[in-house]
């Protein structure tokens, strides 16, 4: 039958689905390459000369002109001090090295004028538009003003002069030099200098072990629990919201109540630990290596493990009571009908989870960035990753810590997805 | 009798372990200040119960608590509907429609909801400030998308499937078109589902910690997680006001959890149990 509406159902289809295959396009899967493409350059966003992807050589017109008129009234004030008269004939020298600086730049076609441009929109408190704001220069003009500009320096730091003064010309110079802008990219170099670190090597390693530990300790406790609760009893209404509670609070939230229950001095947990004799005095939980690790995979363990628990409850409903029945007329032990019944019925139900929980306990950050912030050896790859960012705001080094973090996620999708197969997409495929 | 006497206290040692941290920072957040430490800070109950800690959270000027309560709610409330609408349709093709590609969509959407944020939020970041949307609440429904999206389109899909294929088919048969069949039977009978996909989707975004972290750094735009996480000063840490907090931020989740614990329940395990 032909619909109403002139649409045929794939086209239907196609416009139905068009606005998460843009979404999704644009806000995951084009940042995600574009993370590897900024993991080949040198970005840093505290300094203004790689800032950005860089591919040619310019100068940044609206510092330059900012600055340079600055530098030449600065030496030129300098040389009238006193103090500085010893070397007042090299600061004449140098004011001359100065202006020839902008002289060689002015060779360049085009420089003076956009120069001049610059000048008058900035004394009238102007916003510089784009196409003025940059010079695009070429690779020799940039190599020579850049030469010019350390040799400068060089000579600088050789003067006698008054500190501040010397300091006030120097840090021109080098704020100048940092106007002139130059291809950043570095290929794989910051791939190579990551695993040459062992600061990196030892954040995988961190990783692993409380992803390994974490989802191994909930798993095996979830299904305990959940086996000894599928069963009809008074309460479990109570039971099941308890459940959810750990599960929806903020990670944030939980780190903060276990920050405070394992604190050295008033944390009751690590009052309890202490007493029953598991650590010789109470700051040692969140002080030392071994039990800042256990302090977080034990906040893991507690936040996450009703969550398994849900989960695996869940699956053990879809068990038919019958199969039990049947095997126990047939005279199977309780051991034998877990082995030969509930695990293997419940595999899928199992791998489904520890597939979600082995992702998200790789990526943990929340909890680790409040209970220890990284300190004793709990810093993973996404606390490193970030501390680089947004401490060091080194965004090239950044983008390839989370490359190397998404194909590690990646390794384990595809390991658990060769096992789950089938099962996971089948519950979404058509009928 | 006695197996049951067992049973019981297992669960009731199991209850104990999973709520008593909350109750602890109950009886912190009412304890007086000077019972926080010294051997006040191990009792399990005060004489002298007050409301310091929580006049502290509310009237801190430097951290403006309400402030961080009203932009989780908008930016969760907004990312909710958002995304749920789009979900929508895009869960109703998967499920009733035939078109090329649906095994790639899928494919895509699942990878996309195991995207670590980590490996998106470098362009993501260099862009909203590009176009100055950092500290704002589109700054953060944005990249929030990224995972709520998948969430609510895989959950929903699995909802879309369980509406008996005979409705639309005499609905076909009467000539209502794809459109009006999705909008007239399977919206209105798939609601509960949707609204299960709503809360969950709602507490994700309620609960974000690295992208409100990084993209709303001034107080007037950060989200409750980040707020919370931010009391620590730099050397003492108010552990009371940190627990009132904490209470506060809690309550309404364990009513939601208590009202909806069914559906959420389903929610949860659909994607991972098969029927």
């Amino acid at each position: 039958m032909k619909p109403k509406w002139g649409f045929s159902e794939k086209n239907i289809a196609y416009l139905f689905i068009f606005p998460a295959v843009l979404i999704i396009t644009v806000i995951a899967l084009y940042p995600v390459l574009r993370t590897f493409w900024l993991s080949l350059y040198d970005v840093r966003l505290n300094d203004p000369s790689k800032n950005d992807i860089y591919n040619s050589y310019k100068l940044d017109m609206d510092r330059f002109v900012e600055k340079y008129p600055i530098l030449v009234s600065l030496i030129d004030r300098s040389s009238k001090k006193p103090e500085n008269q010893p070397s007042v004939a090299k600061l004449h020298q140098l004011n001359e090295q100065v202006l020839e600086v902008k002289d060689s730049l002015s060779k360049v076609p085009n420089f003076a004028k956009q120069y001049d441009q610059v000048d008058t929109i900035q004394l009238d408190d102007g916003n510089v538009p784009e196409e003025l704001a940059t010079f695009a220069m070429n690779k020799g003009s940039a190599d020579s003003l850049l030469k010019q500009l350390e040799a400068l320096q060089s000579e600088v730091k050789k003067l006698k002069l008054k500190d501040s003064d010397k300091q006030g010309i120097l840090g021109l110079l080098n704020g100048i030099e940092k106007t002139v802008i130059t291809p950043n990219f570095v290929g794989f170099d910051h791939y190579t200098d990551i695993m040459k670190q062992s600061r990196f090597w030892f954040s995988l390693w961190n990783t692993t072990i409380f992803t390994v530990i974490s989802v191994f300790i909930e798993l095996v406790l979830g299904l305990a629990i959940a086996l000894l609760i599928n069963r009809q009893f008074r309460g479990r209404g109570i039971v099941r919201a308890s459940v959810l509670v750990p599960w929806a609070i903020p990670t944030v939230v939980s780190a903060l109540m276990w920050k405070f229950m394992f604190d050295g001095q008033n944390g009751i947990m690590a009052k309890f630990f202490h007493s029953i004799g598991l650590i010789p005095d109470m700051g040692t939980l969140l002080t030392s290596k071994f039990w800042s690790m256990f302090s977080v995979i034990f906040a893991d363990v507690w936040k996450t493990t009703p969550f398994v628990t849900l989960l695996l409850l869940a699956g053990l409903q879809t068990i038919s009571g019958s199969l039990y029945e049947a095997a126990h007329v047939d005279g199977a032990t309780r051991m034998q009908q877990f082995f030969k019944i509930t695990l293997p019925l419940l595999k899928p139900t199992i791998l489904v989870t520890l597939l979600f929980r082995t992702l998200d306990a790789f990526k943990i950050f929340d909890l680790v960035y409040v209970l220890t912030g990284g300190s004793n050896s709990t810093e993973t790859i996404s606390l490193f990753t970030y501390k680089i960012m947004f401490s060091q705001m080194n965004f090239g080094v950044g983008s390839a810590l989370s490359v190397i973090g998404f194909i590690c996620i990646a390794i384990i999708s595809i390991i658990y997805i060769r096992f789950l197969g089938a099962n996971i997409m089948n519950n979404n495929q058509s009928h | 009798m006695r197996r049951k006497i067992y049973f019981y206290l297992f669960v009731g040692l199991f209850l104990f372990a999973v709520l008593f941290p909350f109750f602890w920072q109950f009886i912190t957040s009412i304890k007086p200040p000077a019972e926080l430490f010294g051997k006040h800070a191990f009792s399990f109950y005060t004489t002298n119960p007050g409301l310091q800690s929580y006049i502290n959270v509310f009237s801190d000027e430097k951290r403006p608590f309400l402030r961080y309560l009203w932009n989780s709610t908008v930016v969760s409330t907004i990312t909710t509907a958002f995304s749920l609408i789009i979900a929508s349709f895009t869960a109703y093709a998967i499920a009733r429609l035939q078109f090329r590609g649906k095994n790639i969509l899928l494919g895509v959407i699942l990878a996309v909801s195991m995207f670590p944020q980590i490996a998106t939020i470098a362009p993501v970041y260099l862009f909203l400030q590009q176009f100055d949307w950092t500290n704002s609440y589109f700054g953060l429904i944005l990249p929030y998308t990224t995972f709520a999206l998948p969430l609510a389109i895989w959950n929903l899909t699995t909802y879309y499937k369980q509406i008996p294929l005979e409705l639309e088919e005499s609905a076909k048969v009467d000539g209502a078109s794809a459109f009006q069949r999705f909008y007239r039977i399977i919206v209105p009978l798939v609601l509960p589902g949707t609204f299960t996909t709503a809360i969950l989707v709602f507490i994700a975004a309620w609960n974000e910690f690295l992208f409100a972290l990084t993209i709303n750094t001034e107080e007037m735009y950060k989200t409750i997680p980040v707020g919370i996480a931010l009391f620590q000063g730099q050397f003492i840490i108010p552990w009371g006001d940190i627990a009132a907090a904490t209470v506060i931020v809690t309550i309404p989740l364990i009513v939601l959890v208590l009202f909806f614990q069914r559906w959420i329940v389903a929610g949860l395990t659909s994607g991972a149990v098969k029927e």
